[in-house]
């Protein structure tokens, strides 16, 4: 069989609908993207946990702070399964986490900006969260089995997570003023990068959507987010800082001003507010935990 | 370093389902990161890992019993349950904003809100 042959039968498969494990033979393509898209979400997960991890020794009570402890593990944890089902794919974990730490690879642009105050944590938990789950669920139908399986996980998770943030938000909007401002000002400071997060439109030939490893293209996916959270966040008497922002009932859909890109590729080029900052603490952690990493390579394996 | 497949049963009388892998020297301490990793919200009543490539029975069930898989102290926060009523909660300070008249009212979706 030739390469292109062997190509178009896989093609087939995808078409039928049919699911690829690890070790099925796969075009060098789509091995290079479901890589570069899963290590790029690990990166998220384990990037995405330190702005939250920043308020833990501020939570307002215990119960908050065990909350926000658990959540912030759970992200991490994500991390470490979806770099496992990445490292299937070819690259070593040690290989994907050096690249990170050392800004050789991205990581997903809503977690380099900094997190001022609790009202903040409310909008990672169920605005961020919100914007994540909607992304995620979409890829439950991913062509990619252990990619699948994993999101079944993190989406069982990631509802749990956007149970918690919506009930941090409704204490903070149905307290004193001084609470409801601290909420608002956070969805102003945080509304842009949650647009950006859906990424700019998508482009005509998206290898990723063609192979079925994403099903959904950006802008629906932006739809979705926007008639779920914004009649929700307007019902609370808050406001979104897009004077654009509407829903034409003639179209059935959300009109919405573009927002700054250039600002956007800015922040994954990794010039965020907090990127550098945060790269260093996860580079410190890995420099000082090679020891752990050895220790484990140097356990002989038990003799049968 | 090996590669261990992850099983779970979500009731006992499930089969074993694949739901993950994880990497470690030997099956103690694979057995230790499977349930760290995929069982620590009770998902389930048992675990089990196996070596990658080995036979289906060469699978190695965990000793947690089930009932103390996920922990066995007041953890609730870590599940759905402990937020039951969020949605409920969301409707009912909703109705006491828009009596104070902070409801933003714009057309919406259909059936959306709160």
């Amino acid at each position: 069989m030739t390469y292109q042959e062997r190509v178009d039968a896989f093609r087939a498969r995808i078409d039928a609908g049919e699911k690829i494990e690890a070790g099925d033979w796969m075009p060098d393509e789509y091995r290079q993207a479901a890589l570069k898209f899963i290590e790029m979400h690990a990166n998220s997960e384990v990037m995405g946990a330190l702005p939250e991890r920043e308020w833990i020794p501020r939570a307002p009570t215990l119960r908050r702070k065990l909350s926000l402890t658990a959540k912030v593990q759970d992200e991490v944890g994500h991390g470490q399964i979806l770099y496992r089902v990445a490292e299937d794919l070819g690259k070593s974990r040690e290989q994907m986490f050096d690249d990170l730490v050392n800004g050789r690879t991205k990581f997903h642009n809503v977690f380099h900006y900094p997190t001022e105050s609790w009202g903040d944590v409310a909008v990672i938990g169920w605005l961020i969260d919100g914007a994540a789950l909607v992304t995620q669920k979409a890829l439950l139908d991913a062509s990619y089995a252990p990619y699948v399986r994993a999101m079944r996980r993190i989406c069982a998770e990631e509802s749990l997570h956007l149970r918690h943030g919506e009930d941090i938000t409704l204490e903070l909007v149905s307290g004193s003023d001084a609470q409801r401002e601290m909420f608002q000002d956070a969805v102003n400071r945080w509304w842009e990068p949650i647009m950006h997060f859906f990424g700019p439109p998508s482009k005509a030939r998206d290898v990723l959507l063609e192979w079925g490893i994403k099903t959904r293209t950006n802008e629906d996916l932006r739809q979705e987010f926007f008639s779920t959270y914004v009649p929700k966040l307007w019902d609370l008497g808050i406001s979104v800082p897009d004077p654009e922002l509407r829903y034409d009932e003639a179209a059935g859909e959300w009109i919405w001003s573009e927002p700054n890109w250039d600002g956007f590729w800015q922040v994954v080029r990794g010039n965020g507010p907090m990127t550098a900052t945060r790269l260093g603490l996860r580079k410190g952690m890995w420099d000082t935990h090679a020891w752990i990493r050895e220790a484990f390579a140097g356990i002989p394996p038990k003799a049968a | 370093m090996d590669v261990w497949d992850v099983l779970g049963k979500r009731t006992v009388t499930d089969e074993w389902t694949l739901v993950g892998g994880v990497k470690a020297p030997d099956v103690e301490m694979a057995l230790l990161l499977a349930r760290e990793t995929h069982f620590r919200h009770k998902e389930g009543v048992a675990y089990a890992v196996r070596r990658r490539g080995e036979a289906a029975d060469a699978l190695v069930p965990g000793t947690w019993p089930a009932e103390t898989l996920g922990g066995v102290t007041d953890r609730s926060y870590r599940r759905q349950e402990a937020y039951a009523g969020v949605g409920a909660k969301l409707k009912r300070v909703a109705a006491q904003l828009a009596e104070r008249g902070l409801r933003i009212d714009r057309p919406r979706p259909p059936g959306s809100g709160s």
